[in-house]
């Protein structure tokens, strides 16, 4: 074996051994996980964007405690240092005492009763967050969120940021949508509300989602996001149905459905158009309602081909932590008539679908994970690209133009395949003004 | 309330402070975790990583690895990573993960040493103690386990030990020390966890004398001179300096930084006519450095406020994230930046 080159598939090996037989450089789990500045969104999901301490505080006027070893808060202080972040997370530090004793679960309500003193103003809850240690000790952190709450007076919830179980069945991301719900209670409903479920900071406003959802009928979409009070986020307990727009968000809306009766529909995002085509007629199937979305339809297809005549086949590159998934964006591209070389995304079985039409489309794409320890040695600029999208990508192919494509505020539905050709027109525009 | 923080974000920890000794060594790393301890020491405590490569991994735990021990998987990845990455040596270095159920390091490295064509060692970081702590085993380790038996002396070469990004307020930092020591008349200046190589490290013995410029470094140089008979002195070679070319006359100074940096700002304010000069740290303190009437160990935020707030000091020199605990300090509040403290690195 040639020790100096990243292992990468073309996308027809991969579609050629097929889903149950992914070479186990792209299984994150057969190998010790390399750790570059493009894989820094898998270790430690919170460096960017929303990860288990973010998430948690997406509930308005809420507090953070991190209950943990110092090293597990060692990074808040890139999040903290936001002003909407000031005076939000406070730590309880453990040590080896209370790692034998578990003292550390006795001083929460003191801490919470500290913290409320501390503050201006109460907060209207507190999140507990804590780590892989206590999962490991067995820690019945619902049971300890209750005794503080009886305690303090002060609505306190879990927050499990527990790296060791994230491919588990509730993984760290899956649980803190669940908890971030949790203080909804029972309302009479509305036949005209509807909550979106995934997302911390909302969809983008230009989202068809909005007014597709008002011409069915919809006066009230409410978004935790987008809650401005504490109040404005116990209306969401309202909802008629929960639209769900990240799979991470099943478990939340199968414990509201449990809980206060709220069924729910999941919605894909996709880049196609043609499917996000399907998927609004399917949508509109299931709630009784028919959308006319040929307006944004054609005006997606009409940036498209906008951006096609003005670069031609532009060649991409993508990477793994973007607001889209990776082969269903690149398996988009190919069918829009662009060149996709490099996929830097490990696939899962869910994913050969997109893997299967990629390789149809262009067998010679190269398929690298972000993981795997060869990625030492890949050859940083020596790709083929005219653009990159996504953070890791833009590592690998520095000199290449790149859209992030990774905004806290999420696209979605045509509107977010406009905007991605809007931003990929700035990105080459702009290399093209440097030349 | 102890151990509650309201103000500061916790320092960086045992497990960066091993990370970063043993970066640019051309070894494999492997944090044992299951992923976020290890993306906080290259993401956050790292300053090097965004444009120096390492082989940097993190074991990837996964539940039913820490209930079940399964240590030879582990062994199994760190042998299939070594038969794909040139390296010089392997290094694991621990987290809470392996603290509570209780890995036998040195029992992983034996397995591992047996597999692997190279030197295997661990540091047992916790991730609960601080960055000091873990540079200062490692150094242990790194020396105990590379260090070649010495031919003789250089005299032109010296060893600095402590200058780890981690102490410092910028990556420059390392360069001002060194240029310092060339202008001292030292020919070769090897940093040690700062631009140092493999064969620096193995022909440790050889140097002439050692300097310590951090707590981290104390142990490390008491072993060597233990073993190779290598003379140490404790001082920070100061360039530059907070204040400095201020007339300080009759100034109640604080500082609050790392041990040897902080001692040898006091001789600099003492020389530029401050009255007094007290010392704090939150980190480990020499004692051959210390003024036990004027210099404290700080352990919660409320012992620096309570510092601050029953001295009438003027002039108060600490990293910026801990001016908004003194918002009733009324005296000048000067900045000297600690990475370990802010994670934030100067602009220069």
């Amino acid at each position: 074996m040639d020790r100096k080159s990243a292992v990468s598939y073309t996308a027809a090996e991969l579609s050629a051994r097929g889903k149950q037989d992914i070479p186990s450089e792209l299984v994150s789990g057969t190998h010790l996980i390399y750790n570059s500045p493009a894989s820094l969104m898998f270790n430690s999901p919170g460096a960017e964007g929303y990860g288990v301490k973010r998430a948690g505080l997406s509930v308005p006027d809420s507090v953070m405690l991190l209950v943990a070893p110092g090293c597990c808060g060692r990074n808040t202080s890139l999040i903290s240092a936001m002003p909407e972040y000031h005076n939000r997370f406070f730590y309880l530090m453990m040590d080896e005492t209370d790692l034998v004793t578990g003292r550390h679960l006795t001083k929460i309500p003191e801490a919470i009763e500290e913290i409320c003193s501390f503050l201006p103003k109460k907060p209207s809850a507190v999140m507990i967050c804590i780590t892989c240690v206590d999962a490991l000790l067995g820690t019945d952190m619902e049971r300890v969120c209750r005794k503080a709450e009886k305690t303090t007076g002060v609505r306190v919830r879990p927050c499990y940021m527990y790296a060791l179980t994230r491919e588990g069945r509730k993984p760290p991301m899956v649980h803190v949508r669940q908890s971030i719900y949790s203080m909804l209670e029972k309302r009479t409903r509305d036949p005209r509300a509807v909550n979106l479920l995934g997302y911390f900071a909302g969809l983008r406003q230009d989202s068809e989602l909005y007014p597709l959802l008002h011409g069915a009928g919809i006066r009230c979409i409410r978004e935790i996001g987008k809650c401005a009070s504490f109040d404005d986020y116990l209306a969401m307990a309202e909802a008629n149905f929960n639209l769900i727009l990240h799979p991470e968000a099943r478990f939340a809306a199968e414990d509201l459905q449990q809980r206060l009766g709220i069924p729910s529909v999941e919605l894909t995002r996709l880049y196609q158009i043609e499917r996000i085509r399907r998927q609004y007629t399917a949508f509109g199937a299931a709630i009784g309602v028919s959308f006319d979305d040929s307006a944004y339809y054609e005006a997606a297809e009409a940036e498209i081909e906008r951006f096609r005549t003005k670069y031609g086949p532009v060649n991409f590159a993508i990477g793994e932590f973007l607001n889209a998934n990776p082969f269903e964006l690149a398996a988009s591209l190919l069918q829009y008539g662009f060149r996709v070389s490099e996929i830097y995304a490990a696939p899962a079985p869910e994913h050969y679908v997109y893997v299967n039409r990629i390789a149809s489309l262009s067998p010679e794409t190269r398929i690298y994970s972000n993981l795997e320890p060869t990625m030492l040695y890949y050859a940083i600029g020596g790709g083929s690209a005219d653009l990159t999208i996504g953070k890791d990508a833009s590592y690998y192919n520095p000199d290449t133009p790149n859209v992030p494509w990774n905004s806290d505020i999420q696209p979605f539905g045509y509107s977010g395949v406009v905007s991605l050709f809007w931003e990929l027109d700035q990105a080459m525009s702009s290399q093209e003004g440097q030349r | 309330m102890k151990g509650l923080r309201k103000y500061l974000t916790p320092f960086a920890p045992d497990q960066s402070g091993a990370a970063s000794v043993l970066y640019d060594l051309g070894g494999i790393l492997v944090i044992c975790d299951a992923g976020g301890c290890a993306g906080n020491i290259c993401g956050f405590d790292e300053p090097r990583w965004s444009t120096q490569r390492s082989a940097v991994f993190s074991a990837g735990l996964r539940d039913m690895d820490a209930i079940l021990g399964r240590d030879d998987r582990l062994v199994q990845k760190l042998t299939d990573v070594s038969q794909r990455i040139d390296a010089n040596f392997a290094a694991v270095i621990g987290t809470p993960v392996p603290a509570v159920i209780g890995t036998d390091f040195q029992a992983l490295c034996r397995m591992a040493s047996r597999r692997l064509d190279m030197p295997v060692f661990s540091v047992a970081a916790n991730g609960m103690e601080l960055y000091d702590r873990g540079a200062q085993e490692a150094y242990l380790q790194m020396f105990r386990t590379l260090s070649k038996d010495a031919a003789g002396k250089d005299p032109g070469r010296i060893g600095v030990l402590g200058a780890i990004p981690l102490e410092l307020g910028d990556l420059t930092d390392s360069d001002k020390i060194a240029a310092s020591l060339r202008e001292e008349g030292w020919e070769q200046v090897v940093m040690y966890g700062m631009g140092a190589t493999f064969d620096d490290v193995c022909s440790a013995g050889s140097s002439a004398r050692n300097l310590v410029v951090s707590p981290s470094g104390l142990k490390a140089a008491e072993y060597l001179r233990e073993r190779f008979g290598t003379p140490f002195e404790i001082r920070y070679a100061m360039v530059d300096w907070p204040l400095r070319g201020e007339d300080l006359s009759g100034k109640k100074i604080l500082i609050v930084h790392q041990h040897v940096y902080a001692s040898s700002l006091r001789q600099r304010y003492l020389s530029q006519g401050a009255a007094e000069v007290r010392l704090a740290s939150w980190f480990e303190m020499i004692s051959e450095l210390l003024e036990p009437e004027r210099d404290c160990h700080l352990l919660e935020e409320d012992d620096l406020i309570g510092l601050v707030r029953n001295n009438s000091f003027d002039i108060v020199v600490a990293d910026e994230t801990m001016e908004p605990m003194l918002p009733f300090f009324c005296g000048r509040f000067v900045p000297a930046p600690h990475f370990a403290v802010s994670g934030k690195q100067v602009c220069v």
